[in-house]
């Protein structure tokens, strides 16, 4: 992956004239900025994916990021801990700083940056072993061999992933046991385990029913008192539900970034109001 | 549904000269193109299926008819000629001929006119005769119509002898210790039988056990003279002293080897003390020491239960025993070990090379034309003639890594080579070679297989790309993994032509897993059964004498394969349900 290399765009300030500048009127978290993204532009191989996108991710708080399928919301979030790496052909340019420290750049540790951010994925992805070897996965891999500390880490992770009374009884059975909403909730606690400071939801509740989706839904709303959290989603009443900030985007491009009540009630960009109301996407 | 029903009757009823009514009639049209509805592939495809599995089964049916009837005793038939000969022998198979001009020639004219009758075909039976100590000859063709009579007389022996094979005849005497008793009981005969033949087995312990052991010591210390001469030089004292102190060692072992030489002879005349007279079929009558009787019974009078036990025994001497007479008699148990031993070594070779090279190239490498290219020429490399191998590792293996081997640490032993010629190591390595494609292949797509989020998963987790690895992609590719391996292993262990350069002999004097210090002695020679098959088939002396054990042999080899690969396939399905759970 190249970074910054490519101070020129394929498709330069004329193909942007269409578009407005982004509408920009978020709420500010008294704890300031987790994640402050300037100009960030992205392409894969020769096409572009991102165009300028500049937001700042509030602390404490929940970020949305919703807009029609290919609009770049989750090559965004999988920007921002570099899980884009395993692409080859990627090339990326502008500034993203995570505490006021660069995410790209040749000195960044990427390994430890990633322990700085939990991330959950689409489909619950455990890990083919038992319960507590998915939860403890990540102090495993700082290598911590203390039974007692493993054992305290998964008790407490559980709990925060509320799943502990469901499971305490069997964290040594194999984890592809439990059912797909818990499985999403185990996958939460797994990305908690480490004690992250950033939680990243890639559509975390699409591959569930809307009972379990509402448990997800009601534990991000008891994380967010300890996490900064960005979740994509394509479901815009999750988004108003769970999210103090909401950002659209499409095409590419972020085209309003505001508090969710407002995105929704009363969206400044015309593109926001067609979508949030339905008319496309 | 209904409509279309219709509409193929009205098509049925008026077939001859009415268009069909709709373009989608289901019926079928006359005269359409057969391979649009597609059955003829199905029939081809079955068919080519059917075919193949016919083939097999029809393969594994003969080899294992022949190879587990190899053992059956069969019964004796003494044979009496028109012509007034008699042979004894057993009957092994009949056939149908076509005998020469010359021979209908000589024949009377009836015969030769019921020989014309039958379409100028006659029937013969092979018999094996024995006795190649008296007659020169193992087996022997008799034409039906040579024949006047068949008698099966419950007197009639059959031999297996230490040397010369089979002897076919009757039993006179038995001289154990002066005592001449004739016309033995079974029982007398079984209890001498038994006490000789330990008497045997005490004799070759000695002479394999301690009289190997002093034979050991005494090259040892001819080597150690030479290790001296080569370290400190001609007539340096390091070597006048190993000289010095090999005299003396000598002259002690010389003491000892005397002494059990003396217990060795002893031995051998307490073993040979019991003798039989048996005479042949034409009373030709001579001594033989019981010792040497490997096995014996008379074939016309036995029970079931003592076929059963002749069967039995037969096959216990042919999997636990060395082989004798050229590898036509006795047993494969070298061969059996070698093949297993080299199955596993070259399994212990071939999986981290193959497992980490297709690492590296699945998991590390970047994706482009260079990889393509190797993984190309990986593929082509599975179908290079396995004996292009077997040079390449006698010259390479052998000659310049073994001769560098040599000369580095045995250059007392040169110039008789240790490593530098064909050996069980690099047999094991020329295999591993052959085989490392199919376990990059196999590896590469268990690798391939393995679910994008799984390796997502751990990366988010802040894990490096060798914990993700470790812990999550190999685990999950292991099955895979195992599979190719398996592959590996049958192709390995059926492999014969480069083994016939780097290291398979025809008889080896000792197996390469043994109680001699290193205990594993991968520089030596061994036996392999894939080998043994070619052997005795072909290039045995007689080899008629050599079919049945063909077959046996072919079957053990069979099984071996079997064995190894069910043992893969356990440990196979244990790691599946292991790390992958109750998913797939």
């Amino acid at each position: 992956m190249a970074i910054a290399a490519r101070k020129d765009e394929l498709r330069p300030g004329a193909a942007d004239a269409h578009y407005d500048p982004t509408v920009y009127h978020p709420v500010t978290s008294p704890q300031g900025t987790e994640i402050s993204i300037r100009d960030f532009k992205l392409w894969y191989g020769s096409a572009q994916a991102l165009y300028g996108v500049s937001m700042e991710i509030q602390k404490g708080m929940v970020t949305s990021l919703i807009g029609p399928s290919g609009c770049g919301k989750s090559t965004l979030l999988r920007s921002l801990n570099r899980m884009n790496d395993l692409i080859d052909n990627l090339t990326v340019s502008g500034d993203v700083r995570l505490s006021g420290q660069p995410i790209f750049g040749p000195q960044v540790d990427v390994i430890a940056l990633r322990k700085r951010m939990g991330m959950v994925f689409q489909k619950p992805n455990p890990f083919p072993m038992t319960i507590a070897e998915n939860v403890t996965y990540p102090l495993k891999v700082d290598g911590v061999t203390n039974k007692k500390l493993l054992a305290e880490a998964c008790e407490s992770a559980l709990k925060g992933a509320a799943l502990w009374e469901e499971v305490k009884d069997r964290l040594q059975e194999s984890a592809l046991g439990l059912s797909g909403g818990q499985q999403q909730r185990l996958c939460i606690a797994r990305a908690i385990a480490g004690n992250p400071e950033v939680l990243l939801m890639d559509e975390p509740c699409s591959a569930l029913d809307p009972i379990a989706t509402m448990r997800i839904e009601q534990l991000i709303e008891e994380l967010k008192s300890s996490y900064t959290i960005v979740i994509v989603t394509h479901n815009m009443q999750q988004a108003a539900r769970v999210s103090d900030n909401t950002a659209f985007m499409y095409l590419g491009r972020l085209i309003e970034y505001g508090e969710t009540k407002n995105v929704f009630t009363r969206p400044t960009s015309k593109r926001t109001e067609e979508y949030v109301t339905g008319r496309f996407g | 549904m209904v409509d279309m029903a219709q509409t193929s009757d009205e098509y049925m009823d008026g077939a001859k000269d009415k268009a069909p009514a709709s373009r989608f009639s289901m019926a079928r049209t006359k005269g359409s193109d057969l391979t649009a509805r597609g059955e003829p592939m199905v029939w081809a495809m079955g068919g080519s299926l059917a075919f193949g599995l016919l083939m097999i089964s029809g393969f594994l049916a003969l080899i294992f008819w022949n190879g587990f009837t190899a053992f059956w005793p069969k019964p004796l038939e003494i044979v009496t000629t028109v012509s007034g000969r008699t042979i004894a022998g057993e009957p092994l198979r009949t056939e149908s001929y076509h005998p020469g001009a010359e021979i209908l020639a000589a024949l009377e004219p009836s015969v030769r006119d019921a020989i014309i009758d039958n379409g100028g075909f006659a029937d013969r039976t092979l018999y094996r005769i024995g006795n190649y100590d008296f007659y020169g000859n193992d087996f022997e063709w008799v034409s039906a119509y040579e024949v006047k009579s068949v008698a099966t007389p419950k007197d009639l022996m059959l031999v297996e002898r230490q040397e010369w094979g089979v002897f076919i005849g009757t039993l006179i005497s038995m001289d154990a210790d002066g005592q001449v008793s004739n016309r033995p009981t079974l029982d007398a005969l079984n209890a001498a039988h038994e006490r000789t033949r330990a008497l045997r087995e005490a004799r070759i312990a000695i002479e394999k056990g301690p009289v190997g052991d002093i034979n050991h010591e005494i090259n040892e210390l001819r080597l150690s003279i030479r290790r001296a001469e080569i370290k400190y030089g001609t007539d340096s004292p390091e070597m006048i002293a190993a000289q010095e102190h090999a005299a003396s060692e000598t002259v002690r072992l010389t003491k000892e080897f005397d002494k059990l030489s003396a217990q060795v002879l002893a031995a051998r005349a307490a073993e040979q003390s019991v003798t039989v007279k048996v005479a042949d079929i034409g009373g030709d009558a001579r001594d033989f020491p019981l010792a040497n009787f490997v096995l014996y019974y008379f074939a016309n009078d036995l029970s079931l239960a003592a076929k059963v036990q002749i069967y039995l025994e037969r096959w216990w001497e042919f999997l636990s025993a060395e082989p004798r007479e050229a590898n036509t008699e006795g047993g494969v148990w070298p061969a059996i070990f070698g093949t297993f031993v080299m199955t596993v070594v070259m399994a212990l070779l071939v999986a981290p090379f193959g497992i980490m090279a297709a690492l590296y190239l699945r998991e590390y490498a970047r994706q482009g034309r260079i990889v393509s290219l190797v993984r190309i020429c990986v593929n082509n490399l599975a179908g290079v003639p396995s004996i292009v191998y077997g040079v390449f590792g006698l010259g390479f293996f052998a000659y310049v890594l073994g001769g560098s081997i040599d000369a580095m640490f045995y250059p007392e032993h040169l110039p008789a080579p240790t490593f530098g010629t064909g050996g069980l190591l690099w047999a094991a390595l020329t295999l591993a070679l052959l085989t490392v494609p199919v376990v990059i292949v196999a590896t590469e797509e268990a690798l391939a297989s393995v679910p994008r989020s799984m390796r997502e998963g751990s990366l988010a987790c802040g894990a490096s790309k060798w914990q993700t690895i470790r812990w999550i992609v190999l685990p999950r590719a292991m099955p895979g993994i195992m599979t190719g391996l398996i592959l590996a292993m049958a192709r390995g262990a059926g492999e014969v032509a480069p083994l016939m350069i780097v290291g398979v002999v025809k008889l080896a004097p000792e197996l390469p897993i043994d109680a001699i210090f290193p205990f594993v002695h991968l520089e030596r020679s061994f036996m392999h059964l894939g080998f043994h098959i070619y052997d005795v088939g072909f290039q045995s002396r007689n080899s008629e004498a050599g079919r049945s054990m063909v077959f046996v042999t072919a079957l053990v080899l069979l099984a071996l394969v079997l064995v190894l690969n069910t043992v893969s396939i356990i440990v196979r399905n244990r790691l599946k349900r292991r790390f992958a759970g109750d998913k797939f």
